[in-house]
């Protein structure tokens, strides 16, 4: 980074936007990643990314009845939560098929709403790709809180979690409810998806669940060192990201996923050059990478 | 008279409207060790998720401890955590982050006493040295020996094993087999274990239940065991012990 583009970083720093923008990134990026780090490892994680497309349907009812977007986004996302687990528990398909068929039915809806009404639609680029630099102080303090909320539960339930993640019928054993642990979560997924959507957008929500998560997962040699760094990389993608989308005026919300691809691709490349190392340690006295 | 570990009455599964369990009662006495045996298909596993309230039933009781298990499979939490069970299927999912030692100590053990627990759990199921490494890099033979760890990190008093020693070859089939044998005689547990392996169950087990849907017969391996009651659960023509083991006749 060149002075020319230090400077005005610096600048930058010190409005209050994007001081809110950071701890937005912040936020949203330890919470997604830790969430994921649950979600990846039970193959819900595509649940985050059709809440996402189905959160369109959510904010263009709330734009047509003149209600502010993240109040009537919450109660569609667990509703939708609720829906899908519901439809999971009922029906023979599996959940990616179910998910498909919910999320592309609500995105389908939400975009003919919007042919009929353009109106609703003023602010389509924003909901697509986020606007985290218009985040409010409120919008950061429900962040928090559903921090701490994600956190607590994650912590009261984490037995529970950790066993249906390595084999549901034995922690079926031991007297885990499947059922309701998977409602806990999508449901919480749904709240924190439906509070990030604004900083995130629903294109790029997914990413901010799935990718930390999956670059962790790559790296860890334990479960609370899994978690740690999920949380970590997503919260350190996200801040890298906005401050890289400052210093070269890039959109926030891509810049922020391409920090985290860029994360996702060097675990890629330490886990294969320590796997590739260990065999070939065993193997021949030049270790390759 | 004494203490019944488990009670099964009348107990009947269903799946798809056809029965695949069907009137079962037996009961298990403290301290010993009995097979369920019978052809594939005949509903061993599905017996003992239902006696465990893993999967529904439409008929019968339950029993385990001393309490009745719900409809929709409950138990208090203190008789559940007496019980252990070994899957048919264990396989943790690929690259699963976490640890021999973290894994074990899900078995159920206070946090304070968690390392001492695990530590002797391991070393009682001969995995010892494996606390830190993932369960995604176990092999089958180690993946039995530490779900058995699992089991043992805090004391249970029966144990439920289906087809325990599936995936394994015949020397870490005849080794687990020893440590369970071993375990259940210093821990004192009761034992019902899902098994095709006919020799071993006539050299170890008290009590052999036959089924194919319903109970064909019960006892003593040599009753249970003999050409013509074999005959009668697998078909005519069933050659038993045919495969290894010749030496070891009881």
């Amino acid at each position: 980074m060149s002075a020319e583009t230090t400077a005005p970083l610096l600048v930058l720093l010190t409005l209050p936007f994007m001081q809110r923008a950071l701890l937005a990134g912040l936020l949203s990026g330890a919470v997604g990643g830790l969430l994921g780090s649950v979600a990846v490892l039970r193959q819900l994680s595509f649940f985050s990314d059709a809440l996402g497309h189905a959160a369109l349907l959510g904010i263009t009812l709330g734009v047509l009845l003149g209600l502010d977007p993240t109040l009537v986004l919450v109660p569609f996302a667990v509703l939708f939560a609720l829906l899908v687990n519901l439809m999971v528990e009922r029906s023979r398909l599996s959940a990616d098929a179910l998910l498909n068929i919910v999320y592309s039915s609500s995105l389908a809806i939400a975009v003919l709403v919007l042919s009929r009404f353009p109106r609703a639609g003023g602010g389509l680029q924003q909901l697509l790709f986020g606007d985290i630099l218009g985040v409010s102080w409120r919008d950061l303090a429900l962040m928090a809180a559903m921090l701490v909320a994600a956190v607590i539960g994650l912590v009261l339930n984490r037995r529970a979690q950790i066993l249906l993640c390595v084999d549901e019928p034995l922690a079926r054993s031991r007297g885990i409810s499947a059922d309701r642990q998977r409602l806990l979560f999508v449901v919480a997924l749904a709240v924190v998806v439906a509070l990030s959507i604004k900083a995130v957008g629903v294109l790029l929500i997914s990413a901010f669940v799935v990718i930390p998560a999956s670059a962790a997962r790559l790296l860890a040699r334990s479960f609370s060192s899994y978690q740690l760094l999920a949380s970590g990389l997503g919260a350190a993608g996200a801040v890298i990201g906005l401050l890289a989308s400052a210093a070269f005026n890039l959109p926030s919300g891509p810049a922020v996923v391409l920090v985290q691809l860029l994360g996702f691709l060097l675990a890629l490349l330490l886990s294969a050059c320590g796997w590739a190392g260990a065999a070939a340690r065993a193997e021949s006295p030049d270790p390759g990478c | 008279m004494g203490e019944t570990i488990l009670e099964v009455s009348h107990l009947s599964v269903r799946r798809g409207g056809q029965p695949v369990v069907d009137d079962v009662s037996f009961a298990l006495t403290p301290e010993t060790d009995t097979a369920l045996v019978g052809p594939n298909g005949a509903g061993k596993s599905t017996l003992v998720q239902a006696l465990l309230g893993l999967i529904p039933r439409q008929g019968g009781s339950v029993r385990l401890l001393g309490h009745a298990l719900g409809a929709r499979g409950q138990l208090p939490a203190a008789v559940r955590d007496q019980i252990a069970y070994l899957p048919q299927q264990f396989s943790p999912r690929g690259r699963l982050p976490l640890t021999v030692a973290e894994f074990v100590a899900l078995g159920g053990v206070p946090p304070r006493q968690e390392r001492q627990a695990v530590a002797r759990a391991l070393a009682l199921c001969a995995a010892q040295g494996l606390e830190r490494r993932l369960l995604s890099e176990l092999s089958a033979g180690q993946l039995k020996r530490v779900l058995l760890a699992f089991c043992v990190v805090r004391p249970r008093r029966l144990l439920v094993l289906d087809e325990a020693q599936a995936g394994l070859d015949p020397q870490a089939a005849e080794q687990f087999h020893a440590l369970v044998f071993d375990l259940r005689r210093s821990q004192g547990w009761t034992v019902l274990q899902v098994s095709h392996d006919l020799e071993m169950v006539r050299r170890s087990c008290d009590r052999v239940l036959c089924l194919n849907r319903t109970l064909r017969c019960q006892g003593a391996p040599a009753h249970a065991l003999s050409t013509a009651q074999l005959e009668r659960l697998y078909g005519k023509g069933f050659v038993p012990y045919q495969h290894h083991h010749q030496a070891l006749q009881p």
